[in-house]
């Protein structure tokens, strides 16, 4: 298990280092230059000298690997820098933006799973039945219409046509309703045919066959072994939406102009305001990290095989 | 000819009647697509305007069809682009091994931690807006797909007792790229492609929604629904056209790609 853990944690430091590193060179090449931002934000009207003045100051005409070490060593020492745009440190933007980003995620991914894992085993169970082929059909039309159309059909439905939500989202219960609406209905549309697909899957093996030879009840077969088996593909897919939703969902944050990670993001990048979306991109890898191992250790809490593989290189 | 096969053939001709159409798209335009005309504000389809106009006069439907070239043939450059290039380095990741496998393996890891729309935000957001970086941007997202599949399709070929014939042959190693293993992962990696384009053609309109793709007076579709969010009470028909166009597009592409899918005989690719 600890060797298991090293060799894991190995690979995790090394995708950490790569995509902070990745996410530097392109804020070091990116054509706007964070001298002549900073100078203009103070409202001085930036001359030849006064940039490179500030160029020095701000550490900015040293090599690359060096400030990419220098910020790393601050990084691991909690301190991310401070935002272009507003003096504030960007762990506490972050850190504001964060409550709002994980209500959205945690309610919409329980709305989805709740959702879909039901409709999918149903499916799967009724295979070309009306219900299987009716939610086949909307789930392909669903995952064809792009996720700010959804928005847009719910701010114009609820809103507009019935009044019963306010156009612009207040930050209370009444605004978290579209969002969370929307991202569910966006992504049940992919969850109920993945899950259908390997429910299909894991009934069509031969051990199921087998238990139905031996006369199992369908409903034994279903739920102690079929159900149990096509937990870890499901868990995973979960993971990689979780890791995705915690990074804020950009296009509906947006829409609603609900506060999360997503819209931080996204302001952060239209201000070039590179400490933050540095900041950011820590967030995002750390909480990749997070996920990936978290459902690694979850294969072994599933299946014995994979704990005993996990334990065996020891 | 097996009936999966007519369908498909049957599906691509009727994309490709489709992409005449958005290639002609221009010259059907009722009216200028950038002519305003405040007279005819925020008017609902009518007779001259069969898509009603914007706020400052101009036709939604000549909007949609000179902005069809920006929306799909875009997503058809980056998908062409990144399917060769990711084929590339997956089957020679995958051919030759190694210490050169390896590295390619952590950086598409490294590509795939990131929230894959959220990379192309901030890359289309760091090089700045505009149609070819966002293009750029797409293609940073996307390649890692075919990379990785390329490379696993590879594996499972090499210890196949054909190449290995070949290579007992005496076959060079660039005749057996050639002749056995491309052939033999093409309609795979065609069918993942395929299904891609869609995916490709909402990330675009989404980039440009967000305001970083094709810059505005321009007619691109996600650039005219996000300008008529303003217009949401008085003129949705300002997002609803592009929107059903966007969405007919995504539709013709997916059909087809199922299609092909079953007609090659691939489980789907990945």
């Amino acid at each position: 298990m600890l060797k298991f853990l090293v060799k894991k944690a190995g690979t995790l430091a090394l995708v950490f280092l790569g995509i902070t590193f990745l996410s530097f060179c392109l804020t070091y090449l990116a054509p706007s230059d964070p001298a002549e931002i900073q100078l203009n934000k103070m409202g001085v009207a930036p001359t030849e000298e006064l940039l490179e003045q500030t160029r020095e100051e701000m550490g900015l005409n040293r090599p690359l690997l060096v400030r990419y070490g220098d910020w790393l060593l601050d990084v691991l020492r909690g301190d991310m820098g401070t935002s272009l745009r507003n003096g504030r440190p960007v762990s506490s933007e972050l850190l504001d933006a964060l409550p709002y980003t994980a209500v959205l995620t945690v309610l919409s991914m329980a709305a989805v799973l709740l959702i879909s894992i039901p409709t999918g085993i149903f499916c799967a169970r009724h295979k070309d039945r009306a219900f299987d082929l009716f939610v086949r059909l909307v789930t392909y039309l669903f995952a064809s219409l792009p996720s700010f159309f959804l928005a847009l059909a719910a701010l114009y439905l609820f809103s507009v046509r019935l009044g019963w939500l306010p156009v612009i989202a207040s930050r209370g219960a009444a605004g978290v309703i579209m969002p969370v609406l929307v991202l569910t209905l966006s992504l049940s549309a992919w969850y109920i045919r993945q899950v259908r697909g390997i429910v299909l899957e894991e009934l069509s093996k031969g051990y199921v066959a087998g238990a139905r030879a031996r006369g199992v009840p369908e409903r034994q077969i279903l739920f102690s072994h079929v159900i149990k088996n096509s937990m870890a593909p499901i868990v995973t897919l979960a993971g990689i939406s979780l890791a995705g939703l915690l990074g804020g969902s950009t296009i509906v944050e947006n829409i609603f102009s609900w506060p999360g990670l997503g819209k931080l993001a996204m302001d952060a990048i239209s201000a070039r305001d590179y400490p933050v979306i540095q900041g950011y991109v820590v967030w995002l890898a750390a909480i990749f990290l997070a996920v990936n191992f978290l459902v690694d250790l979850s294969y072994g809490l599933m299946d014995p095989r994979v704990r005993k593989g996990q334990e065996g290189r020891t | 000819m097996t009936k999966a096969k007519k369908r498909a053939l049957f599906m691509c001709i009727l994309l490709a009647a489709f992409l005449v159409l958005v290639l002609l798209g221009k010259y059907l335009a009722p009216n200028d697509p950038y002519k305003t005309d405040l007279s005819h504000s925020l008017e609902g389809p009518s007779a001259q305007f069969p898509f009603g106009t914007d706020n400052l006069g101009r036709c939604i439907l000549s909007r949609v069809l000179e902005g069809a070239s920006a929306s799909v043939f875009s997503a058809l450059v980056v998908t062409g682009i990144v399917f060769a290039a990711g084929t590339a380095i997956g089957v020679a990741a995958g051919y030759l091994g190694g210490a050169a496998d390896q590295i390619l393996m952590k950086i598409t890891m490294i590509f795939q931690a990131f929230p894959s729309f959220i990379l192309a935000v901030a890359v289309a957001g760091i090089l700045g807006p505009g149609l070819k970086n966002a293009m750029i941007s797409l293609g940073v997202m996307y390649w890692t797909t075919y990379a990785r599949l390329a490379r696993s399709l590879v594996l499972r070929l090499r210890g196949e007792p054909y190449i290995q014939a070949a290579r007992l042959c005496g076959a060079k190693r660039r005749h057996i790229l050639w002749r056995h293993v491309l052939p033999a992962i093409l309609p795979s990696m065609v069918t993942t492609g395929f299904l891609d384009i869609s995916n490709v053609i909402l990330s675009m309109a989404g980039l440009s929604f967000l305001g970083l793709g094709v810059q505005a007076p321009a007619a691109e579709w996600g650039l005219m629904i996000s300008y008529g969010r303003s217009f949401l009470q008085s003129g949705p028909w300002c997002i609803l056209f592009p929107s059903l166009a966007l969405f007919v597009t995504v539709i013709l592409f997916n059909l087809t790609g199922d299609c092909v899918r079953d007609a090659l005989d691939v489980g789907g690719g990945m």
